[in-house]
This record gives structure tokens, C-alpha cells and sequence, in this order.
């Protein structure tokens, strides 16, 4: 192995910090905002599934396989290449100059795409894990509850979900660590996010194994760091003891 | 803005660009590169998995801690990022440049070896303890424990989450395309490049061949966790 | 001939086994029993090293347990256990389960194996089952799948660790036959059980055990009709006793 020598300044000072940083930044928004798109979306599938009416719960249930079964990269292409030219003209200049909408920048149509993009995604992952969640929940408490004389409404909202979800949790969590490490992806669509701007500092000053480096670390730290707030800000495991489950 | 009819003269037209990539010149590309890299590193995550769990079992103090830690690293950093850091330093450790495609296959073995190790290990960890102790009773040495009673019996829990792996492997292959490597996805991205004006035809084609090749996979691991089942409780 | 001197054993701050002194003789069967938590599983399942001790000396045939001069795996096939969930295999049949360790560790051939395994089957009383799976056997018909499991090596010394405790009442019979019938084989027999009936009929030796020492030793004639320890004395009165039942049984 030749000799090498490391300059970790080369990465956190300079141009390439500035880089650096801004990467970090991207890439923290784009996961935030799909993580929040993705859990919306999970939910409304989810209910899908509880609707009275039968078709609802295949159409779910197929979006779902459908998003499943195909890779993040040529969705993303899909969205991008495919979907934007087809908005009416007006819609797609507007995002393209980055209006402001009620004092706030919005992000560029390429970040816009790729926030949609992650967001269905993993939309299809989470709500999995959220029917997961629910057959997860002991027969007895269904039965239960209803002998109660809970309706289906109240029957959920106080008694199933709240458990579907503590069952769910962890699975959750794990997936939305996936947004994250998802989204180097987004720099296919010219997203400048941190591994687009790792690379940048690599072709900049070939210091590639101090930039990676550098990269690991961050994505560890932020992944940690989400995965913490997310423990916290997320329904206490459940602990029971062996009753029957299913449904 | 009027949406065009599908279009699917584009698609027969380079259908076999998608299928096969250059072949004509001797580049393997398309459906059947993405195919290639998905075995070659699924078969080398498996083996060395395979040794990895073992690992962990028989060094139980020593090994497993430090084989968990990396196991982390490797997967808490997006595969993106694993496959430009083997995209680097592979020619740094070989001496010379090598293949891109190597470097990801390296990538998807390495990141999917530690999945496959920790599917083992918890697929072991969820036997009743009770099957090794009676084993153990009986004075079987650890490896015989594993080899006639472990093993077997956490393969009906292992087998289905292998082949999800390897569906989540052969998904993961398009990252590929970010390093230039000509699977599935660089190609269509490729043809829409040249051709311009089918975007739509071009990347639902894609997404349809990839969506036929991991549902049947997935089916057929359902089938297989059935199957499996089934025979467990002996209701044939 | 299996011997304890002063064995002790502790989990955590809490002693499991105390002081614990056993002479057992070849051939002999001795039938231990106490109230639960007693330390009598952990007693048994020192003797293969399925729990460690922390002080004292097991000896089997003369030679400590942890004698580096005979391997544990050596030591373990010279001594069958049964478990009260009995364990068998569940993705072999019943066949497959009792020729396992015969043709995997004394290299038997399948032939060899397999002759024995009928006759051990016979000899249990299941010889039409050789092809089930343990999941479609009762667990009266499984237990006893284990016991010729457990003599396809020819052990030396058998040890039972509650045998019946998980079964429904009237598998309890068909199992204590099966064990009353290796009595006084020539192999050592230790049983951990609740069933004084067995106990009475079978035993050559009661042990009763309780918070980790033995408190009482006696032959069944003496035990049953005048137990000298007053531990002992409440303990057989619980068992007895209808009203008391639910705290002596686990």
C-alpha cells in the first residue's frame, strides 16, 4: 500500500468545510422533511386497510407491493425525468425559480422530487411495519373491547393503535435510519447533498479517504442522533407475556 | 401539456440494450449485468456470513463484540457511501485500478455479509433453549450441536429472510448507476438520455422488469415460509 | 457411583446449593424431591455440567466431573438425561431422533442404529411411531421417545429432571412404568419428582431437599411413614393434604 498522507484539513477547512456543512444541511432537510411525508402517507394507508369498503385495502395493498418491488434510483428518475415535465407549465416554473411561499424559500423542484420520491418510498416500508404493528396486538383485545361496546373508531384510537404502535416502533425507527441512508440517492437528481459534496471535495483535492471518512463519521453522528429523538419521541416497548396474537 | 400514448416501439427498439447492455462489444450491461453482480455478491455474502455467525458463536467473548461493532459501522453508513469507499481504496490496496463493477459487488457483499450474519445469529438466538441443552446433554460438541440440531431447525426462519435479502440485493444494485456501471437503471437512464422524449416508456419499463424479478422472489419466499411451516408442525 | 463433597453454588448473592454432601451408589436408585426452588434441578444438572458449581467436587465413577483427563462431551455420553419439556427434536422423526447421537458420535452404522432404536421403541412401548414427528405425539408418548433417546448410548447413569411435571395427569402412569422398569437394571437412576407414589414404590433412597441442603436422607419405608426433619414432615403434609396441593405442586 503506498504511502499516504493524511491531511484531515483538507476536508474541514476552506472551501471544502463550507461544502461540507452545507451538505449536512441538505441532508438533514431532505431526510426530515420525507421522514414526515412518509409517515403521512403511511397512515392514510394504513386506515385504507380499515375502511369498510373492501377495494380500499387492495389499493394499498398494491401500491404498496408496487413501491416495494422496485428500486429507490429508478423511482427517483421516474418522479423526475418522467413526472415533473408532465405538471401543467406554470406549476413547474414557478418551483423551478424557488418561490417563497409565505416568507419561507422553497426548496429547488430537484430537492421538491426527491423529498416525494424518498417520501412515497418509504411510505410503502412504514406501513407495512404499522400492519405489522397491528396484527402484532393480542386477539383478546379486540374481542375485549368490543364486548366493551367500543365501536371501531374509539376501539382503535384508544385501545389497538396505541399498542400496534409500540409494536411497530422499532421496525419504524429502523426504516426511517433507511430515509437517511437513502438519501445520498438524491444526488442523481443534482441534489446537493453530503455524499454529492464529499465527492465534490474528493475531485476537488483527492483527498478521498479523509472526505469518506469525514462522511462516515457525520451520517453515524446524524443517524445516532435521529435514532435517539426518535426513541424518545416514540410510544415505551410493551411487555407481554406470550398471549395469542393475529388476526 | 397532452400525455402522449405509451409509446412502445422505443422500448422494442433498445430492448436488447436493456436486456444485455453492449454485449455486441463485449460489455455485459443491462438486465443481465444487474443479475450477475445480485449472484456473485449474494453468493459471497452468504458464504462469508455464513463464517462470520460462526464466528460469533464459537468466539462467543472475543469475536462477537468486535464482529457486532463492524457490523454496525458497515451498515449504519448508507451503501452509497460503502460502495465509493471500496471504489477507492480497492485499487489502493490491489495496486491497481480495477473494475467499477467490482467495487460494488465488493460493497453488496460486505454490506449484506453482516445481514446475513446477524439473520443466522438471531434465527439460532430464537430456538428454545431446551434443543441445545438436550444436545448438549447428550454430549454433542458445539459444532455437531449446530450441524444436526441448531442449524436445521433456525433454517425454517432463516431461508425466508435470505431470499428478502437477496430481493433487497437485487434492488440495491442500481446504485450502481451512480458509479457508472452499466446495470439496468445506468442503461435506461442512458437510453433516455439518447432518445429524449419517452422519459415515461423508458423508466416504467425499468421499474417493471425490476418489479417482475423481486414479487416473484418475494412470492416465492411466502411459498417457501409456508411450505416450511407447515412441515414443522408435520401437517402434510 | 456419583459423589458429591461439599458442593456449593451460588446465583449472584443468592445460594442455590449448599454444603452439599451425596454418595450414590451404582445401580442404586435414589429419588429426590423438595419443596420448589429447593435447588434440586440445579443438584441434577450438575452432575453433566449443565450448571457449574462454584465449590466442592463432583465425582462420577471415581473421576471428577471436571477431570481435564475425560472431556465433558466424553463424560455427558455416559450419562442420559431427561428434561421435563422433554426436548426432542422437532425436524427429525421419532426414528431419526433416538439414532442421532448413536450414529453421529459412536459412529454406529444407520443399520446398527436403527435395529437398536426398534427395540429401544419396544421396549418404551411405541414401536409403531418410528416415523412420526414429535409434534404428533402426546407428551407422555414423547417422554418416552426421550428415555430410549436417552439409552441408545447405553448410559451408565440416568438422570431425570422432573419427568412428569409437564404432562396431563393420566400420561403421568405410562411414564413412571417406563422408568420403574429400568430400576434395578444395573443402571444408576436420580429422579427429581413430585410423585411419591413412585417414590415409595420404586425408590431405594429419598433425598429430600430444601433452600439448598439436603436435610433429610432415608429409605422410603422410613421417609413416608416418620420423616424426621420437620421441614420434611410439612412438605409430605402438603403434598398430602387437598387444601395445601396448590402450594406444593410446580
Amino acid at each position: 500500500m503506498k504511502h499516504y498522507h493524511f491531511d484531515w484539513s483538507a476536508v474541514w477547512s476552506g472551501q471544502p468545510l463550507t461544502w461540507l456543512l452545507h451538505g449536512v444541511g441538505v441532508t438533514m432537510l431532505l431526510t426530515v422533511l420525507s421522514c414526515l411525508l412518509a409517515s403521512l402517507l403511511a397512515v392514510i394507508l394504513l386506515a385504507l386497510r380499515f375502511v369498510p369498503w373492501r377495494p380500499a385495502g387492495w389499493l394499498a395493498a398494491g401500491w404498496i407491493q408496487l413501491f416495494r418491488n422496485t428500486p429507490l434510483t429508478v423511482q427517483m428518475l421516474f418522479w423526475y425525468f418522467g413526472a415533473l415535465p408532465l405538471l401543467p407549465e406554470g406549476l413547474r416554473n414557478a418551483l423551478a425559480n424557488g418561490p417563497i411561499l409565505l416568507g419561507l424559500p422553497l426548496p429547488s423542484s430537484e430537492m421538491l422530487t426527491a423529498i416525494w420520491s424518498l417520501g412515497l418510498f418509504s411510505a410503502a416500508f412504514l406501513a407495512e411495519d404499522l400492519r405489522a404493528g397491528v396484527r402484532a396486538v393480542p386477539f383478546g383485545q379486540w374481542e375485549t373491547v368490543r364486548s366493551q361496546g367500543f365501536s371501531t373508531w374509539p376501539a382503535l384510537r384508544h385501545v389497538i393503535l396505541p399498542q400496534a404502535l409500540a409494536h411497530a416502533w422499532p421496525p419504524m425507527v429502523n426504516q426511517y435510519l433507511n430515509v437517511l441512508k437513502n438519501s445520498p440517492l438524491a444526488m442523481s437528481i443534482a441534489v446537493a447533498e453530503l455524499m454529492y459534496q464529499t465527492n465534490q471535495i474528493e475531485s476537488f483535492n483527492f483527498h478521498g479517504i479523509e472526505a469518506y471518512a469525514s462522511a462516515s463519521v457525520l451520517y453515524l453522528l446524524i443517524g445516532l442522533a435521529l435514532s435517539q429523538l426518535l426513541q424518545r419521541l416514540g410510544p415505551a416497548p410493551l411487555h407481554d407475556k406470550g398471549v395469542p396474537h393475529g388476526r | 401539456m397532452a400525455v402522449e400514448r405509451f409509446h412502445f416501439q422505443v422500448i422494442i427498439d433498445n430492448a436488447h440494450y436493456l436486456l444485455v447492455g453492449n454485449l455486441a462489444q463485449g460489455q455485459i450491461g443491462g438486465v443481465l449485468l444487474t443479475l450477475l453482480i445480485a449472484l456473485s455478491s449474494g453468493l459471497l455474502a452468504l458464504i462469508i456470513g455464513f463464517v462470520l455467525a460462526l464466528l460469533c458463536r464459537f468466539f462467543p467473548r472475543r469475536l462477537a463484540p468486535a464482529l457486532g461493532t463492524l457490523g454496525e459501522l458497515v451498515r449504519g453508513i448508507p451503501l452509497l457511501l460503502l460502495i465509493f469507499w471500496l471504489y477507492f481504496l480497492l485499487p489502493m490496496l490491489l495496486g491497481r485500478g480495477a473494475p467499477d463493477t467490482i467495487s460494488v459487488i465488493a460493497a453488496l457483499a460486505l454490506f449484506n455479509a453482516f445481514s446475513v450474519m446477524l439473520t443466522i445469529l438471531s434465527g439460532l438466538a430464537a430456538l428454545p433453549p431446551g434443543q441445545n441443552e438436550a444436545a448438549m446433554a447428550s454430549g454433542f460438541t458445539h459444532w455437531q450441536r449446530l450441524r444436526w440440531v441448531l442449524l436445521p431447525q433456525a433454517l425454517s426462519h432463516i431461508l425466508p429472510s435470505l431470499v428478502n435479502l437477496f430481493v433487497a440485493l437485487i434492488k440495491d444494485t442500481s446504485l450502481a448507476f451512480v458509479v457508472s456501471v452499466p446495470e439496468l437503471t445506468l442503461v435506461s437512464s442512458q437510453i433516455n438520455n439518447r432518445e429524449q422524449i419517452y422519459p415515461l416508456e423508458i423508466f416504467l419499463t425499468a421499474g417493471a422488469i425490476y418489479f417482475a424479478l423481486c414479487s416473484s422472489l418475494t412470492w416465492a419466499a411466502h411459498q417457501l415460509e409456508n411450505r416450511l411451516a407447515r412441515r414443522q408442525l408435520s401437517i402434510v | 457411583m456419583i459423589q458429591f463433597k461439599k458442593v456449593s453454588k451460588q446465583f449472584g448473592t443468592v445460594p442455590v446449593l449448599q454444603d452439599i454432601d451425596l454418595h450414590i451408589a451404582t445401580g442404586e436408585v435414589v429419588v429426590i424431591c423438595g419443596p420448589s426452588g429447593s435447588g434440586k434441578s440445579t443438584l441434577i444438572r450438575s452432575i453433566n455440567r449443565l450448571e457449574e458449581i462454584d465449590a466442592g467436587e463432583i465425582l462420577v465413577d471415581g473421576l471428577s466431573v471436571h477431570d481435564p483427563s475425560r472431556s465433558l462431551n466424553a463424560l455427558r455420553r455416559e450419562i442420559g438425561f431427561l428434561f421435563q419439556q422433554f426436548n426432542l427434536y422437532p425436524h427429525l422423526n421419532v426414528l431419526d431422533n433416538i439414532t442421532l447421537a448413536p450414529r453421529r458420535l459412536a459412529g454406529q452404522s444407520r443399520a446398527a442404529a436403527e435395529a437398536r432404536a426398534v427395540a429401544l421403541l419396544e421396549q418404551v412401548g411405541l414401536s409403531e411411531k418410528q416415523a412420526a414427528f414429535p409434534a404428533n405425539l402426546s407428551g407422555g408418548q414423547q417422554q418416552r421417545v426421550a428415555i430410549a433417546r436417552a439409552l441408545a448410548l447405553s448410559p451408565r447413569i440416568l438422570l431425570f429432571d422432573e419427568p412428569t411435571s409437564a404432562l396431563d395427569p393420566e400420561m403421568v402412569g405410562e411414564v413412571l412404568t417406563v422408568i420403574r422398569q429400568l430400576a434395578h437394571q444395573g443402571i444408576t437412576l436420580v429422579v427429581v419428582t413430585h410423585e411419591m407414589g413412585f417414590a415409595r414404590e420404586v425408590a431405594d433412597r429419598i433425598v429430600f431437599v430444601d433452600k439448598g441442603r439436603i436435610l433429610e436422607q432415608a429409605t422410603p419405608a422410613a421417609f413416608f411413614r416418620q420423616p424426621s426433619h420437620p421441614r420434611a414432615r410439612q412438605f409430605l403434609q402438603q403434598l398430602t393434604s387437598p387444601l395445601h396441593l396448590s402450594e406444593a405442586s410446580t
